[in-house]
């Protein structure tokens, strides 16, 4: 097995009486992809955050590259280290970007933060490019852009600090077909030139089938089935997984079959 | 949202829709505000020549808009007094603004202890009346412009700063400051930088209304002899020395320095109406 | 005579270069289930609230919307009201937002019959209960307010509240988006099983080709206000026509096929500052040719349905066969 570049283990959070995440433990290969499946209310979401820094585990720890990520990241080093350790794309690309800031200078303030003393200008046209983005769209505001484009400028900015693991929360949930499509290529082929590895958060098996090596399930804040995404998804052995593999819109699929089967999970 | 800017009742019914109000308002605030800064350099007469024998005088080539009581030229006090009248709110809300954004902000963003130190401190200023504290603090620290400068300032500054800090809460659930954080950089650095930016239209349009109101309250404050040193031309001041006019007869004097407070009162609320509509506009 | 009538409907809003909807002409039968997909921009929720005789102000309109043979461009305020409040129905993305969270359950579902038609209140109490029975709630709900269920629950309580009126059509505009993909399959089930019973036509609006596959009769695909290809849902998928149907079907993410890399259309829907010479997808098609850029396609009658592309008659488009 590959060496792990991301290591979570017996992660737990509790918001009020109910568990949001319980006792959650995967690993994500170096250069890897892991998906996180789940509804709403499934404790991916949370879980995501935790490793990322914006919320903190009530137990259970976080490994990037074999350093812990414990508490809250405490002085600027401190805090450029974990910034350098995972980055995060939200999902919603409208919100996820600063109104005022042209997408040249969101790009620069990075830069400057991460990597003073270098030239911004020649990186920032690299990054653009990776993205699929042309050069004029550096002096371009938010509200001038498409979602996809948007979406485009947060992956750049995520990887303009040159991230071991990118965390991707609904990434292309927000995006319609024809753009979700081009988002999720280009997050494969940046994944085959950087070796940046991939969480990505969902709740489409479809896009799991597409971009991830391995897969998560996870219901009501536990993980009920793991393993390659091949396996879990042509062998289901949870029956929470079955249902949502049947739960798929497809012609011919019986609805009616599918609340049975919810209602029996309970 | 759920944030509103907040409106003593009365004036959020002065509906500005009307582009030729907004455009006349501003024209006069800006006006106003020119007059008060270039009034050293206009040629006029002493403000304080008193020349009993044009006492009540009413208009006239000499006295443009009449004279008052002790026979002092009315244009020239208006003219001088609006420089403490406007300078004196101006200064309120610049003081309350910059305060209260910070306050509101460090609740909003820092939460927790924090948190309620700053709102349940802000809470106590609340139950204060801004007119009371000011008093207390001429009393304390004796005439001139500063104290009750001061006294406003921290009587305004709730308004400001849990207008900031209910903005803060909302904005700080925006991804875009989360992606902040994960990017590295210190809380500081994203309000500063993102998060005050983002928010300012909204605190600015409640800016303008304070200001009415701090004028409002400066003009009581020098009517009841307090605020400003004496000698100094002052529109409150003027509306007091005015009085016995009104008892003989003879309004003008007092009148005159009414109708430019709530004419100029009028014209920024009118204005700040605008820009809050604006902002309303632009977040829909 | 059809339950909806959509003619040729032709929307130009002020300070755009192209109508926003440009010649949309589509019906729904009595009992029939019709799909409308489109990405964002497509004009396929204009188009639904037209049905509704709502229009965006300031819009130029051509064309005809017809519900039950009445026109609704030609109505006054007065009868749209009440065509809104008997003969069409409309269920929302979010159910959260479509209801006040202050009122009860019960006062949601009987307000419009009690002010609209002055039902008394034991009249359309008896309703509400008989309609919850039908979408699968307990009567208890009634008492409930809206934070006390969860989002199928809400969304089953808004397809209650749709058909208290007992409407002749029901315009659904992506009422599972919001909900999760299990949840989802119960709601359609659901409007499935309502069609069946009471008869209502049903407008379902959505951007997921599957999900319009799985539930309608018949699919309409949207594009840059055109209704590009129309036609049974099966057959839509297994041969498509138009190449943006085929394109659609090739980028979307399959669960069931093997993993390969999407087929992504490139570029971006034009957007309304641009006029259009020739066919909408002309520029994003790799099977365009001269004549493309240069003419609009008209809408033309194939078996079963309609297709908007010059050359339907000489391509062979990939659909999508599911195993299993």
């Amino acid at each position: 097995m590959a060496e792990s570049v991301l290591a979570v283990s017996g992660l737990r959070k509790t918001y009020g009486a109910a568990p949001a995440v319980d006792d959650v433990s995967f690993t994500l290969a170096r250069g890897g992809s892991l998906g996180i499946v789940g509804e709403s209310g499934s404790g991916k979401t949370t879980t995501a955050r935790i490793i990322v820094g914006l919320e903190r585990a009530d137990a259970g720890t976080v490994t990037v590259g074999g350093h812990e990520r414990s508490g809250r990241p405490v002085g600027r080093a401190a805090r450029l280290r974990w910034a350098r350790e995972v980055q995060m794309v939200f999902q919603d690309p409208f919100l996820s970007l600063d109104p005022r800031i042209s997408v040249g200078d969101a790009l620069a303030e990075t830069l400057r933060l991460h990597f003073p003393g270098t030239d911004h200008g020649a990186r920032t046209g690299e990054l653009l490019d990776q993205v699929g983005l042309g050069g004029r769209a550096v002096t371009a505001l938010p509200h001038e852009l498409s979602g996809g484009q948007r979406q485009r400028v947060t992956i750049a900015r995520a990887l303009a600090v040159r991230p071991a693991v990118l965390v991707l929360d609904e990434a292309v949930a927000a995006l319609d077909v024809s753009v979700q499509a081009q988002i999720l290529n280009l997050l494969g082929d940046l994944r085959a030139e950087l070796g940046v590895g991939y969480v990505f958060i969902t709740h489409d098996l479809g896009v799991v089938r597409t971009v991830a090596d391995d897969v998560v399930v996870m219901r009501q804040g536990r993980i009920v089935e793991a393993g390659p995404t091949d396996r879990v998804l042509a062998a289901p052995e949870h029956p929470y997984t079955r249902l949502l593999l049947e739960s798929v819109p497809r012609p011919g699929r019986d609805p009616r079959r599918i609340a049975g089967a919810r209602r029996a999970l309970g | 949202m759920t944030t509103t800017v907040h409106r003593r009742p009365g004036f959020g019914r002065v509906r500005t829709r009307r582009p030729w109000l907004y455009l006349t308002c501003l024209f006069f605030t800006a006006l106003a505000f020119g007059v008060a800064v270039a009034a050293p350099w206009l040629p006029l007469a002493d403000p304080n020549l008193a020349d009993l024998g044009a006492a009540l005088a009413g208009p006239s080539g000499e006295h443009p808009l009449g004279a008052d009581e002790a026979g002092r030229d009315v244009l020239s006090r208006l003219v001088l007094g609006s420089t403490t009248a406007l300078f004196g709110p101006l200064a309120v809300v610049c003081f309350s603004t910059v305060l209260g954004v910070a306050v509101g902000v460090a609740a909003g963003w820092r939460g927790g202890w924090l948190d309620s130190v700053l709102s349940r401190g802000s809470e106590l200023l609340l139950a204060f009346p801004g007119l009371l504290l000011a008093i207390l603090f001429v009393a304390l620290y004796g005439d001139g412009l500063l104290a009750p400068v001061l006294a406003l300032s921290l009587a305004y500054l709730p308004y400001v700063s849990r207008l900031a800090r209910s903005l803060t809460l909302v904005e700080r659930e925006r991804p875009y400051l989360a992606a902040y954080r994960v990017q590295g950089f210190s809380g500081l650095a994203i309000c500063l930088r993102h998060l005050v930016p983002n928010i300012a239209p909204v605190v600015l349009a409640q800016c303008t209304l304070n200001f009415g109101y701090a004028l409002l309250d400066l003009a009581a404050l020098s009517y009841l002899g307090m605020g400003v040193a004496p000698g100094t031309p002052d529109w409150g001041v003027m509306v007091n020395t005015g009085q016995s006019a009104v008892l003989q007869g003879q309004p003008l004097s007092a009148v005159i320095p009414c109708a430019a407070i709530v004419a100029t009162v009028v014209a920024v609320n009118v204005v700040g109406e605008h820009w809050a509509d604006l902002v309303a506009r632009r977040q829909r | 005579m059809n339950t909806l009538e959509i003619e040729d409907l032709r929307l130009t809003l002020p300070g755009t270069a192209r109508p926003v909807l440009d010649g949309v002409t589509l019906a729904v039968g009595a009992g029939e289930t019709v799909a409308l997909v489109g990405e964002s921009g497509s004009g396929k929720t204009l188009t639904s609230r037209a049905a509704l005789g709502f229009l965006p102000r300031g819009a130029e309109v051509e064309g005809a919307v017809r519900v039950a043979g009445q026109d609704l461009l030609a109505m006054g305020a007065r009868e749209l009201r009440g065509v809104r409040a008997l003969t069409v129905s409309m269920v929302f993305q979010d159910p959260r937002t479509a209801l006040n969270p202050l009122r009860r359950i019960g006062d949601f579902l009987t307000e419009s019959l009690r002010t609209n038609l002055r039902w008394s209140a034991r009249r359309a109490g008896d309703r509400a209960r008989e309609l919850l029975d039908a979408v699968g709630l307990d009567e208890r709900v009634l008492r409930q307010y809206p934070h006390e269920l969860s989002g199928g629950m809400l969304q089953r309580v808004t397809i209650a509240a749709a058909l208290m009126s007992d409407p002749a059509l029901l315009l659904a505009d992506e009422p599972t988006t919001a909900l999760d993909v299990s949840t989802q399959a119960e709601i359609v089930a659901l409007l499935a099983d309502l069609r069946a019973r009471f008869g209502t036509a049903l407008l379902f609006v959505t951007h997921d080709l599957h999900l319009a596959a799985a539930i309608s009769d018949r699919v309409c695909v949207m594009y840059a206000g055109r209704i590009v290809e129309a036609g049974p849902a099966g057959a839509l998928f297994g041969t498509p026509r138009h190449p943006y149907t085929a394109a659609l079907l090739a980028s979307t993410p399959q669960v069931d096929q093997p993993r390969r890399r999407l087929d992504a259309i490139s570029g971006q829907p034009p957007d309304l500052r641009t006029a259009l010479a020739g066919c909408p997808f002309a520029d994003r098609c790799r099977h365009a040719t001269d004549l493309c850029r240069a003419e609009a396609p008209v809408s033309t009658a194939v078996d079963g349905g309609t297709v908007a592309c010059h050359h339907h008659t000489r391509l062979t488009l990939e659909g999508i066969t599911h195993h299993g």
